[in-house]
């Protein structure tokens, strides 16, 4: 699966209440949801005028710590993001990230891509261009059954196969 | 093994290692008002009517927005309690409290369990040596279902606590004290088991407050063996035998760490991160317009008298407020029963039902843009508590403490 997209930069430990403000928590509808990506970072207001379907966002360590509210990658999936990158992720984060098929990579050189840079990703082999470089990178990829989650479309479709 | 390997072990049927991936039995499903109403319309739109694993290991709590605040949480808590009566699952109403606190008050929290649920504080129940994980809403709804997830087997951290605490010192600075120097990535996806005397003469209500905030740090769980005070606990509220559950002696640990709390003096985190941690001497001065008194991390009983020493007979600084909320119901009878209820009143505090309150925006008493809040709870990110303002983290007697000055005080100096 290859996504291609802007990079949006943000730092380390970009909490939930960043990705996803608590005031929100009462919405269920996932397209309420979306209108309120990112919207607790020093960039929200940026963000939500400038997102294109596609876009990418990369961060540094411990992205999406903070409370086990799935609304953050649903807003951030709803929202049109393709892939986040980032140096480490926050267990749930990254469990919701696989359960409801929002692709991740783990980097550990974020630096290498700037804000706006244009990069194509192959979330299976975890192959990044960077097309604006012209460069070449390689992020680690989720294991195996994390892929078939994934692949399978998220966790309740996986669910029917298993025992 | 270590403990987190011998509860995987168990779950998934064979010996498993560090960094393995495997599908694990869950003992017991948990929701909260907040996630909850999530979860039933992901296992409604996936499961339809279909049964839940096991009603009676499926359990809903209700401890953030109660008695519900506006419409839509009340929307919200009435699609849960039609979930519970069409499942015949266990319900805990918003006459109850915070929800981990009540499922180990409950007796439905063995050592060696596993526990998931909407709530990134459900590895508090480490403090009985029980595995509990906070989930999003699709992992609640398939483990519902299916009654197991997947799971990758964390590596394990020892963290070893030497010493004596000194008066006034106790659980939340040690923790507080462990958070700044691991950071709060330091046990990022790791288990992490508190051993030492310091740790072993540890009560219930103080273990809770310690095995909370490995949240703080990122951590997935962390344990601590449970003694026989703890499993006289468990199995007076269970009535029944529960198993025990320790590392081997050969356990392989990731990293340890040693602590020595001879010289600690009590800790206070400034704002905006956990593990922005000083002594409260440093900061004494500062004046505070709000203080709270609560929390999954220090809302139990002796939490409470241990600010209420400090209360009696005298009154918290005109202009500040103090709000004071026990953990669950069972926490406020008894501090009603035992006379430290009339001590916050008549120092001027608002003793307010039990439950979550000051974690989020969603309960009564947040702040404005400006103001200072010191709070016993466990995370002071920016705008949690309200957009602009700044929140302090300390023990329920630096927080007494201070409201009685009206400025950050070491309580030694009351």
């Amino acid at each position: 699966m290859i996504v291609k997209g802007r990079v949006w930069r943000f730092g380390d430990d970009i909490d939930t209440d960043q990705i996803y403000p608590g005031k929100y928590l009462p919405l269920t509808d996932k397209s309420e949801m979306a209108r309120h990506a990112m919207e607790g970072t020093d960039r929200g207001g940026e963000f939500m005028r400038g997102i294109k379907a596609g876009d990418i966002i990369v961060a540094g360590k411990n992205f999406g710590c903070g409370s086990s509210r799935e609304h953050a990658p649903v807003a951030i999936k709803g929202v049109g993001i393709s892939v986040v990158i980032a140096r480490s992720f926050a267990r749930i984060f990254h469990r919701n990230c696989v359960n409801m098929g929002l692709p991740i990579l783990l980097f550990d050189d974020p630096d290498r891509l700037a804000d706006g840079d244009l990069i194509e990703v192959d979330v299976a082999t975890g192959v990044i261009v960077n097309t604006t470089r012209g460069e070449k990178l390689t992020a680690q990829t989720l294991s195996a059954l994390e892929l078939d989650i994934m692949k399978a479309g998220g966790l309740f479709a996986y669910l029917k196969d298993v025992d | 093994m270590t403990i987190i390997e011998k509860i995987f072990s168990r779950a998934a049927g064979k010996d498993v290692k560090p960094g393995e991936y495997v599908w694990a039995k869950l003992n017991l499903v948990a929701m909260r008002d907040f996630g909850g109403p999530n979860v039933i319309q992901e296992y409604e739109e996936h499961y339809g009517t279909r049964p839940v694993f096991d009603a009676q290991r499926v359990a809903v709590t209700f401890d953030l927005h109660i008695p519900a605040r506006n419409e839509k949480v009340a929307e919200n808590q009435k699609t849960l309690r039609g979930f519970v009566h069409r499942q015949g699952a266990r319900l805990f109403d918003v006459n109850t409290g915070v929800g981990q606190h009540i499922l180990l008050e409950s007796g439905l929290v063995h050592p060696g369990d596993i526990v998931v649920g909407t709530d990134s504080h459900m590895n508090l129940l480490g403090a009985v040596g029980a595995a509990g994980f906070g989930m999003g809403t699709t992992d609640v709804a398939g483990a519902m279902y299916k009654g197991k997830l997947w799971f990758e087997v964390p590596r394990t951290i020892r963290i070893n606590v030497t010493g004596t605490f000194r008066d006034f010192v106790g659980a939340k600075d040690l923790i507080l004290h462990i958070v700044n120097r691991l950071t709060t990535s330091g046990t990022l996806n790791r288990a992490v088991e508190f051993t030492g005397e310091v740790v072993d003469r540890l009560k219930i209500w103080e273990r809770i407050t310690v095995a909370s905030m490995v949240t703080e740090m990122s951590g997935d769980v962390g344990f601590i063996v449970p003694d026989e005070g703890i499993i006289d606990f468990i199995e007076s509220r269970a009535g029944q035998p529960v198993q025990r559950i320790a590392p081997d002696p050969d356990a392989g640990y990731e990293k340890e760490y040693e602590f020595d709390v001879d010289d600690l003096n009590p800790q206070i985190a400034c704002p905006h991160s956990p593990d922005n941690v000083r002594d409260v001497a440093e900061l004494a001065g500062t004046p505070v317009d709000q203080v709270f008194i609560g929390s999954c991390t220090n809302g139990r009983l002796e939490d409470l008298e241990s600010a209420a020493d400090l209360l009696k007979g005298r009154r918290i600084k005109d202009g500040v407020r103090m709000i004071i909320v026990p953990a669950t119901m069972e926490v406020a009878r008894a501090a009603v029963r035992s006379g430290i209820h009339e001590i916050f009143l008549a120092s001027g505090g608002v003793v307010t039902n039990p439950g979550c309150a000051l974690c989020t925006t969603g309960h009564p008493g947040i702040l404005a843009p400006g103001e200072t809040m010191i709070s016993t709870s466990n995370r002071n990110f920016v705008g949690k508590l309200g957009k602009g303002a700044n929140v302090y983290l300390a023990s329920p007697a630096v927080a007494a403490a201070t409201a009685i000055a009206g400025e950050i005080t070491d309580p030694r100096s009351i």
